[in-house]
């Protein structure tokens, strides 16, 4: 496995198999596999076709924002492996696509794991930002005639900057409303192990959330990061809400598929 | 109340905290946002204002010192303090050696971090605090639960109540009877007391001379009326000039309270000039250390003296809307609090939990006036504790395992395949509602889903298949394939430009290094 | 005798401090791992950003927004076309208010208006402050019903009145009486904060006064339940007269 340099990226400008790479993050891959899926079919659908590298396993998100670096290290090194040849890194995550922002920083004393994580960094994209500000796409042709409501995860919207893309894209989508969620921007409530250490203040967070959610009588929930969405959907299931949650991708290609 | 998990459940109990904590963060947060707005180019004044920041923290022994010289040629006594306990004795040593009796004070941070009002009453001197807030919270001996609204968590029959007892009478609670009745008692205060003790919002080093925001007109009470001055000030507190001053005028009352200006703005530049006819006849200046300079060339936690305590990060952040101030445990609550107490204290072991109560959401960093990035502070708080051996036990055995299954793809895989025959037992209808282990907080408020049959891995191959067999219309490929080189010539012609490759507007990026030397040669301004 | 002791003391406080100062400078300088600062460092930051410095509003608009500003924070503003009929409004505020002690910055401008006249003819009587003169200054301006000052400038951006102290301009005449009155001259009424604030570095530490106010309304709190309330310890009404 070559370690890639500027002379790589300069050349890899001028191949004609550029490498996109599927991440598919450890909740995806565990739990919401139909999300990553989507994502793949859509990317099919407008002529990207993704590879999927297997040795990768968790972005080290959990363990990095315990404090835990040395064991995030481990996770993480899986990614700047798997991903080394790619020339394009999707994930249908804010936060995980943001973790892997963090990677100089929790790299910064390994000189050869640094030069890696500056250049996953830089060719790592989450979904919508890929769709839009490389292929240039807000419309894929869905149709969704549901009310939908937006929720925008901490990470993506904050740190990433990800607004305008999710919401250039629900507005091309054929019969969908789109209701305003009250107080988008707080945050859900997840933040990872915060959940299950400080679960009663986490659990105050969801369920404002919820309340919020449940305002809009929107039909569905949507939103670009799957932990912020299962955190959300578990207070809903639990409070025996029939709101179907869906991540943008798999709403997207519900509206294309009509699967 | 010793860990933050008590105090926290104590808070999320109190309806009528929860309801006043919420409705005051969601005026100030409003205020805030319509204010900076209304301004424009809010952004461009967020970086400015760090910028000065930055910059007079990086000269800092250049600024206090000039701060210091200039203060003195201006007839002001300064002392220096490495420790809240020097301060209290020089502050006791001038009260012991002016005969006070009574001292008033208004809001001072730093006089709370120095528990300077016990310190008084111990020495038989009367302290007032004469901020309405302040009063109203000291009257009930309670610590204040927010920066700049202290007894947020007062309701008015409570507080009517307090005014009373002191009254001597009863007192309705109607906000204009029982704020007449504090101004006229605490006018008393101010026209008898000894002393007038002052915190600190700005010093100017140019010229020694000293900012005080308020909206009471109570630091300009103190500030005049007695014959002797102590003002408290943070060794941090400092900018260069006048000018200076404009931007931190712009950014400090927007983004506390959403005014343009606070009510007063007061520069005073030593003690009375001998024909004055009022104002303190004795000013002293007392500069605290107290962990402060522990910070500088510390790349992760030196921008962390940036703060101008405007406590904005408090009316954004979500935790805080849910816990309130006490929850906090410290002099200073919400997020600056969650990390400039630990930051404050070198002692690794006697931090207690608090960066743990955060969901590392951001906001507090969107918030900042002065871009501290607080959220990432915060794991670097976590991380430090880990590194030192005080990590929650259970917690490390938990990272560990997940680190070693994590570690290899493998490894990983076949621990999804053990999760899914154990998760038999506990899945019903594709959820896990069981309240067992680490699952007991989360299925208190949730249900959990349960892990798919089939994770993507094992997917993957039937899957590519699919889509290698459909038909991928040439002609989109061909314009995705164009689209695609064009990101790789971009981020090429970045790499070769050696701009920092980052996508974002307000990406919190990392600061590896010092970064805060990095920005300083970059040039801002048009 | 008490004062020697104590100027004694003093002196020794100020050798502690002045050893400690070299200290913490010193300490400062090694965390972050350089040599003293010993120069004045240059400051590309300094001030507001440029474009905010080529803010300048015309007459009318900086007395409209003066106006807005101020009275939305509670204040009051009347526009007089000259000092002449600045002493009547206050002296028919005196009158309506029922004003009986009324306190004064002894400024020519004031001087000018003949203000005490008119104000004892109804009933009022003026203190005017003069601190050369020996006087119980703060209790008059205590027992004050109103306080009048001719302000140094004003900045209409913030909507704020911008007071200095000296010898026959004491604080507490803005500050302990119930209400405020500010004469305003309207070449005093800048645009920016920034303009007025840059005249202090211009005049450097020596010329400047013990203290400089900026009032931007009356008093006010909302720490009782959120719910606003005016007059706390500062004036609870004040007025601008913006003249000229």
């Amino acid at each position: 496995m070559e370690r890639r340099n500027q002379t790589d990226t300069i050349t890899a400008a001028a191949k004609t198999d550029i490498k996109v790479s599927m991440f598919a993050t450890c909740i995806g891959d565990a739990v919401y596999p139909r999300i990553a899926e989507a994502m793949a079919r859509l990317l099919a659908r407008v002529g990207v076709r993704l590879e999927f590298p297997q040795g990768q396993t968790c972005c080290g998100q959990p363990a990095f924002n315990s404090g835990y670096w040395e064991e995030a290290r481990r996770s993480a090194a899986t990614l700047l492996e798997a991903f080394a040849d790619s020339d394009f890194v999707i994930g249908p995550s804010g936060s995980c696509i943001g973790m892997i922002h963090h990677y100089p920083k929790l790299f910064e004393h390994d000189p050869v794991r640094l030069a890696m994580a500056e250049e996953l960094k830089a060719k790592s994209y989450e979904f919508t930002q890929f769709l839009v500000q490389v292929l240039g796409i807000t419309d894929l042709g869905a149709a969704f005639p549901h009310k939908v409501t937006y929720h925008p995860s901490c990470h993506g919207s904050r740190l990433l900057g990800i607004q305008e893309e999710p919401m250039a894209l629900l507005q091309n989508v054929k019969g969908l409303e789109l209701v305003p969620l009250p107080f988008a921007e707080d945050c859900c409530g997840f933040g990872g192990t915060f959940a299950v250490k400080m679960a009663d203040i986490s659990g105050a967070m969801v369920t404002e959330k919820a309340d919020h959610v449940l305002e809009t009588s929107a039909e569905v929930l949507t939103g670009l990061d799957m932990a912020c969405l299962m955190n959300i959907a578990g207070q809903l299931r639990y409070r025996r809400q029939p709101v179907r949650v869906m991540h943008l991708a798999e709403l997207l290609y519900e509206g294309v598929s009509g699967a | 109340m010793r860990t933050v998990k008590e105090r926290a459940e104590l808070a999320l109990n109190n309806e009528f905290l929860r309801k006043a904590v919420r409705f005051t963060t969601e005026r100030l947060r409003d205020g805030k946002r319509k204010a900076s707005e209304d301004h424009g180019n809010w952004e461009e004044w967020r970086e400015r204002g760090r910028q000065i920041r930055l910059h007079t923290i990086a000269h800092l022994d250049y600024y206090l010192n000039r701060f210091a010289e200039q203060a003195r040629a201006n007839g002001a006594h300064v002392h220096f303090a490495e420790t809240g306990a020097e301060a209290v004795k020089i502050a006791l040593e001038i009260a012991a050696h002016k005969a006070a009796r009574s001292v008033v004070k208004s809001k001072s941070m730093v006089s709370e971090e120095l528990h300077i009002n016990r310190a008084l009453e111990e020495a038989g001197i009367e302290a007032v605090e004469t901020d309405l807030g302040e009063y109203i919270i000291q009257l009930a001996g309670e610590a204040p639960s927010h920066i700049i609204i202290p007894a947020i968590h007062k309701n008015r029959h409570q507080i009517a109540e307090l005014l009373s007892r002191e009254a001597g009478e009863e007192l309705p609670p109607e906000t204009s009877v029982l704020a007449g009745f504090v101004r006229r008692k605490l006018r008393e205060k101010f026209l008898s007391a000894d002393i007038g003790m002052t915190g600190c919002n700005f010093a100017i080093a140019e010229t020694g001379s000293i900012v005080l925001f308020e909206n009471e007109g109570n630091a300009r009470m103190v500030s005049t009326v007695p014959k002797t001055q102590i003002t408290f000030m943070g060794m941090e507190r400092i900018i260069p000039s006048w000018s200076d001053l404009e931007v931190m005028a712009t950014l400090l009352p927007r983004s506390a309270t959403g005014q343009k200006l606070t009510v007063y703005m007061s520069g005073i530049t030593g003690p009375r000039r001998t024909a004055d006819g009022d104002g303190p006849e004795e000013m002293h200046i007392i500069i605290l250390d107290n962990g402060r300079s522990e910070q500088l060339g510390d790349p992760e936690f030196q921008e962390l003296l940036n703060c101008i305590r405007c406590g904005a990060c408090l009316n954004a952040c979500p935790v805080y809307r849910h816990i309130g101030g006490h929850a906090y445990g410290g002099t200073y609550s919400g997020p600056i609090g969650a990390v400039l107490t630990p930051a404050l204290n070198k002692n690794v072991a006697e931090w207690d939990d608090i960066a743990s109560a955060s969901s590392l959401c951001g906001a507090c960093y969107e918030a900042c006036p002065v871009k501290i990035p607080l959220h990432d502070m915060l794991v670097y708080l976590r991380r430090r504790k880990v590194e030192q051996g005080y990590g929650n036990k259970l917690e490390t055995a938990g990272m560990k395992g997940f680190a070693a299954v994590t570690a290899s793809s493998k490894r990983f895989h076949r621990a999804l395949k053990a999760g899914r025959v154990v998760q038999r037992l506990v899945v019903r209808n594709g959820e896990i509602p069981a309240r067992i282990g680490p699952l007991k907080g989360w299925n208190k408020y949730r249900v959990a889903p349960s892990l798919a049959n089939q994770p993507f891995r094992e997917r993957w191959d039937t899957l590519q298949h699919e889509l290698r067999a459909s038909a991928a219309l040439t002609v989109t490929a061909q314009a995705a394939q164009e689209r695609m080189k064009a990101a790789l010539n971009r981020r090429a012609a970045k790499v070769e430009g050696r701009e920092a490759a980052d996508r974002t507007q307000r990406s919190a990026g990392d600061h590896a290094g010092p970064a805060f030397v990095r920005k300083e040669g970059q040039t801002y301004d048009g | 005798m008490m004062d020697n002791e104590y100027n004694a003391w003093l002196k020794k406080k100020e050798a502690e401090a002045r050893q400690k100062q070299e200290q913490f400078m010193n300490r400062i300088a090694g965390k972050l791992k350089r040599p003293r600062q010993q120069e004045a460092p240059a400051h590309p930051f300094r001030g507001a950003p440029t474009y905010w410095r080529e803010l300048e509003w015309g007459l009318e608009e900086r007395l409209a927004r003066f106006e807005d500003n101020l009275t939305a924070a509670g204040g009051h503003v009347a526009r007089l076309p000259d000092l002449k009929a600045a002493k009547e409004f206050i002296t028919v505020k005196a009158q309506e208010l029922g004003a009986r002690y009324i306190v004064r910055q002894d400024d020519r401008l004031l001087a000018e208006l003949g203000l005490d006249e008119a104000l004892a003819a109804v009933g009022a009587k003026v203190s005017v402050w003069n601190g050369h003169r020996d006087e119980a200054w703060i209790a008059r301006a205590a027992e004050a019903d109103f306080g009048i000052v001719a302000a140094d400038s004003a900045v209409a951006y913030t909507g704020s009145l911008v007071v200095q102290s000296a010898a026959e301009k004491g604080r507490s005449v803005s500050l302990l009486p119930t209400a405020l009155f500010a004469i305003v001259p309207v070449e005093r009424l800048k645009t920016r904060l920034g303009e007025v604030l840059e005249t202090f570095d211009a005049a450097g530490r020596e010329a400047l006064p013990a203290s400089i106010h900026f009032i931007s309304g009356p008093s006010r709190s909302a720490d009782i339940e959120n719910d606003l309330t005016i007059g706390v310890h500062g004036p609870g009404i004040v007025f601008a007269l913006l003249v000229g």
